[in-house]
């Protein structure tokens, strides 16, 4: 029994996804389009990577978003969850099933949106007709992307509801959006080694994500001069591990959800 | 058939512990358990489902062992925090639910239009009142075939017309139910059921619905007592026939022990 069209209804019509994840991101994209870009002197490819250094990095921080809006709702569902797996035919691995599909209908969707937006955006202020070269694999990586981020923010807060208590489960609901401001940025403004690029999940979603769209391999750093660049088949295997990994340990806690009052994390 | 065997809860940060030694077996039965405000109705219920830890004891639904329970559909509450598994219209819920607990929807749908609630389908569970809420938890926890139906307070902040409907529908109900209230005055409502008391965690009882009429309530150990409460106030004896004051007439039974001279 699975619960997947009412679980990816209830994301896609939560207000928080949608208001920070869509609404503040598409802020950052008019700051980015219209300010941010006075004082750069831009033409043909350079308008089509200053574009794709900001979609990528705005996607990560929208799905960043997500994964707050998922992490909240297993603190608010801990209860009902734990009662369902023992008085419904609800089972654990039926319901991180239903949650995966949510999450890669949420990623497709939230990384379509930022995309319209940054070219309807972009387009605007350069003047140029632009578009992703690879529009599948940006889609699939958009995919892999949702998976990973609610994967993630599941581990991370189930680690806090059975383990930990719900006092620390507001600042751990924003550690995946921490670590994406913290390695997204990072890749757009400094030369980060190699091999950091190639274990940062964040940094593997953002570098496929940049291939994805000017049809070339990204190099250390984002729209940088470094000789060296990225293979993505690396990056692409090490996000599908990392997601696999968060994913089991994600169904492994799931199973052993502990019933926690809301109350438990407000108070001081 | 819940069966439930020297049961103590404890939560972390309270000093004495919120259920102590409670015994309870329902064999097919209904019961009422009568208690006031923060005497453990809910704890008891949320350690029957699993939702609190019990610090020693052992509970088990229909044979099983509740620690090892899995899909075990006939079993069901009205407790509102289990009924949040997603942000969602009540309309999706009661088909999310339906479908849990292989029924169908249209059974819910069907005793809200009786109890003139369809206008909270549309509405998510913040937005119902308390009574509505509580409803829509008593009518889920009353549909889909259960046979084992534990209702927390199922009066509270619900109106005069819905209460003599649910009351129906309750007597009606072929299933053991464990219900809980602080309202003394509703328990002869439900003639043929079991009664028992909760008072700081301890359950007292069980006794006959029909046997209120003959129970009586006197300060310290009496004898002929057929329970002994041991309470913060000290001891109680609950007896038959005779005793300083009926708990008939009491609106709750920590009202009643605070005017035992």
């Amino acid at each position: 029994m699975n619960v997947l069209r009412w679980y990816t209804k209830a994301m896609l019509t939560n207000r928080s996804i949608w208001s920070w994840g869509v609404g503040f991101m598409l802020f950052w994209l008019v700051i980015g389009a219209f300010v941010e870009s006075q004082g750069e002197n831009l033409s043909g490819s350079g308008v089509t990577t200053y574009t794709a250094a900001w979609y990528v990095v705005i996607v990560l921080f929208s799905m960043s978003m997500f994964a707050v809006a998922v992490a909240n709702s297993y603190t608010y569902g801990s209860a009902a969850l734990s009662y369902s797996f023992r008085f419904s035919k609800l089972s654990p691995r039926s319901f991180f099933g239903s949650v995966v599909g949510g999450a890669a209908v949420m990623g497709a969707a939230l990384s379509c949106v930022m995309l319209g937006c940054t070219l309807v955006l972009f387009g605007i202020r350069f003047g140029a007709r632009l578009a992703p070269t690879d529009v599948p694999a940006l889609l699939a990586v958009s995919v892999a992307a949702g998976v990973f981020y609610m994967a993630l923010a599941t581990t991370l807060m189930l680690i806090v509801i059975n383990y930990l208590g719900l006092k620390s489960s507001s600042f751990v609901a924003f550690v995946p959006l921490l670590f994406s401001y913290a390695f997204g940025l990072a890749q757009v403004y400094a030369q980060l080694p190699a091999w950091l690029l190639y274990v940062s999940p964040y940094n593997e979603i953002e570098s496929l994500l940049y291939q994805a769209f000017v049809g070339q391999p990204p190099r250390l750093q984002i729209g940088g001069t470094s000789s060296e660049v990225l293979a993505w088949p690396y990056l692409a295997v090490g996000l599908v591990l990392w997601t696999l990994l968060l994913s089991g340990s994600a169904a492994w806690l799931l199973g052993r959800i502990k019933s926690r009052q809301v109350e438990e994390g407000r108070q001081i | 058939m819940l069966h439930v065997e020297n049961l103590t809860v404890e939560y972390p940060v309270s000093r004495s512990p919120a259920l102590r030694q409670v015994n309870l077996d329902l064999q097919g039965q209904k019961m009422v358990l009568v208690g006031s405000n923060g005497s453990g109705k809910t704890t008891l219920f949320k350690a029957l489902l699993g939702l609190v830890r019990a610090k020693t004891g052992h509970i088990s639904l229909f044979g099983q062992d509740l620690s090892s329970v899995r899909g075990m559909t006939p079993v069901s509450t009205n407790l509102p925090e289990v009924y949040r598994l997603m942000s969602l219209p009540v309309s999706d819920l009661v088909e999310i639910h339906a479908r849990l607990k292989g029924g169908s929807g249209a059974e819910v749908l069907g005793r809200l239009r009786a109890l003139s609630l369809t206008e909270i389908l549309p509405k998510r569970i913040f937005e119902l009142s308390q009574g509505q809420q509580k409803m829509l938890g008593n009518l889920l926890a009353v549909s889909f075939d259960p046979r084992l139906v534990l209702l927390d307070e199922p009066f509270d902040n619900v109106d005069f017309e819905r209460r003599r409907k649910l009351v129906d529908l309750l007597r009606a109900l072929p299933a053991e139910i464990l219900l809980s209230t602080h309202e003394l005055e509703l328990v002869s409502r439900f003639e043929g059921w079991r009664l028992a008391f909760l008072f700081e965690g301890q359950l007292f009882g069980p006794f006959q619905i029909e046997d209120l009429d003959r129970l009586y309530l006197s300060r310290g150990r009496l004898t002929q007592a057929v329970s002994v409460l041991e309470t913060g106030l000290g001891a109680f004896s609950i007896t038959f026939d005779h005793g300083e004051l009926p708990i008939r007439r009491a609106t709750s039974l920590i009202a009643l022990m605070e005017a035992l001279p």
